[in-house]
């Protein structure tokens, strides 16, 4: 492995069980180093000007999706730090955020004019793409409930001019109570839920000495309340994207599958640029609801990024 | 309680005729509100204070919009983003950086420069709005908050 860390062989096992015959080329791709990734913060600047003033610096810059410009890759060996020392990047210029980590906003969609809530904001990188996507109009919450982390979802909100977000500090669950006793309900909403983070292992391996099953069981309990009480408070007919960092089956299909049984919601499909599998509906002694595989598993082997997991939800009533 | 206090149209006015007199400012599209003493923050039209108000029921409302400028004894100070977000419409007062003032400046440091003016300066290096420094005599002072500033002159 890239550094030295071990897997736990629980893990392991884990993981092997979810990709049967890909789980080499999935070990194989952890030792590689992350794509360097930046998103352009079309609030300040144009894809193009981007591209023209990062390749003045003599960096080498892709654009891997047409359909989203915004998209880069940093093609380049730069020094340890450089991308976030850079000029453009203190001026808010971009924001260094992961592919896969990008991927929950473009399916989310938001428009201008739309009330929006990012239940789990910190640090801000999807809820600044979000305000991107708002262009600055309509009212975007963002809402974190950890006090430490305030700081940094404030500080990039602020330098990425995102002038339409309104920051709380509350407990998630909490929060959506409040909201549906006052009959304040979203057109989207974002839960970009708390997880156990195996997706990450590639950029932060680290994460693997934090590992343990038991966290998954409760982290899982957890979801089920936020995507519950996220559901309560959407617009007939409005749009939630849920999504994880992690692979784990009980933090996401399972998560799924709950919300399906219990609310008059229904997974949409999607359409990502990178290449996805679907939700799988049968895990150790369960099984979910056939529509859970509209869902979409990202595994890093796949699309040479970090790991991910993303299902749209509509509610239909 | 959060801390704000949304303008009227006559403080609207008061600080938009304070901004045309320093940097030929000519509209504020948004809504303005200042919070605590000396901040002023921009707004959406959308996010009204009632809407707010709402807002803070539900959750401890932490900050709303972007710090956009500072009342100062000797008038407006526009944020970096404030300066940014007014970028087409400053016309004067306006101190054009050198790349090596580029650096000292986004460093924190003052400028040792002669202006010939004194008074809130806008500065800015090639298409890039950073703000407004002071100056006096023979330099301009910095007011780049920690949080914004370049760790290195290595950009």
């Amino acid at each position: 492995m890239r550094k030295n860390y071990e897997p736990k062989p629980l893990f392991l096992e884990r993981m092997k069980e979810l990709l049967g015959k890909d789980f080499d080329s999935y070990l194989e791709i952890l030792k590689k180093e992350p794509v360097r990734s930046l998103r352009c913060n079309t609030l300040k600047i144009s894809p193009e000007s981007l591209k023209k003033r990062l390749e003045e610096k003599g960096w080498k810059i892709k654009i891997p999706f047409e359909d989203f410009p915004e998209i880069m890759i940093v093609d380049s060996d730069l020094l340890p730090g450089e991308l976030g020392r850079a000029l453009e990047h203190v001026l808010g210029y971009y924001y260094i955020q992961e592919i896969a980590s990008m991927l929950p906003v473009l399916i989310l969609n938001p428009k201008p004019n739309e009330k929006v809530l990012d239940l789990c904001a910190a640090p801000g990188s999807k809820t600044t793409q979000i305000g991107a996507r708002m262009e600055n109009s309509g009212i975007l919450i963002a809402n974190e409930v950890k006090f430490g982390r305030l700081k940094v979802l404030s500080s990039n909100l602020e330098r990425c001019g995102v002038i339409n977000a309104v920051i709380t500090r509350k407990d998630g669950i909490a929060l959506c109570k409040k909201f549906e006793k006052q009959n304040y309900f979203f057109d989207k909403i974002l839960l970009d839920a708390p997880c156990s983070g195996e997706g990450t292992i590639r950029s932060v391996p680290k994460g693997l000495e934090m590992w343990n099953a038991k966290t998954i069981q409760n982290l899982s309990k957890l979801q089920k309340s936020l995507i519950a009480s996220a559901i309560s408070i959407l617009k007939p007919k409005g749009e939630l994207v849920y999504s994880t960092c992690t692979h784990a089956p009980e933090e996401n299909e399972e998560v799924i599958d709950f919300a399906l049984r219990n609310f008059y919601v229904k997974v949409e499909k999607i359409n990502l640029p990178v290449k996805t599998r679907q939700g799988i509906t049968n895990w150790k002694e369960k099984s979910y609801s056939p529509n859970v595989k509209l869902s979409c598993r990202i595994y890093p082997q796949d699309a040479d990024t970090e790991g991910f997991f993303i299902a749209k939800i509509k509610k239909t009533k | 309680m959060i801390p704000i206090k949304f303008f009227n149209p006559q403080e609207k006015q008061e600080l938009l005729k304070h901004l045309k007199e320093q940097f030929g400012v000519n509209e504020i599209p948004w809504n303005l509100a200042k919070w605590g003493k000396e901040r002023i923050i921009i707004l959406p039209k959308e996010i009204s204070k009632k809407e707010i108000e709402s807002i803070d029921d539900a959750g401890r409302v932490e900050n709303i919009g972007l710090y956009f400028a500072k009342e100062d004894i000797d008038g407006v100070r526009l944020s970096i983003e404030g300066s940014n977000l007014l970028k087409n419409q400053i016309t004067k007062n306006i101190f054009e950086m050198d790349e090596k003032q580029l650096k000292n400046w986004m460093l924190g440091q003052q400028l040792d420069v002669p202006t010939e003016k004194r008074g809130f300066l806008v500065m800015k290096y090639k298409d890039d709005f950073l703000g407004t420094g002071k100056a006096s005599e023979n330099r301009i002072t910095n007011f780049v908050p920690k949080s914004r500033r370049l760790k290195s002159k290595e950009i």
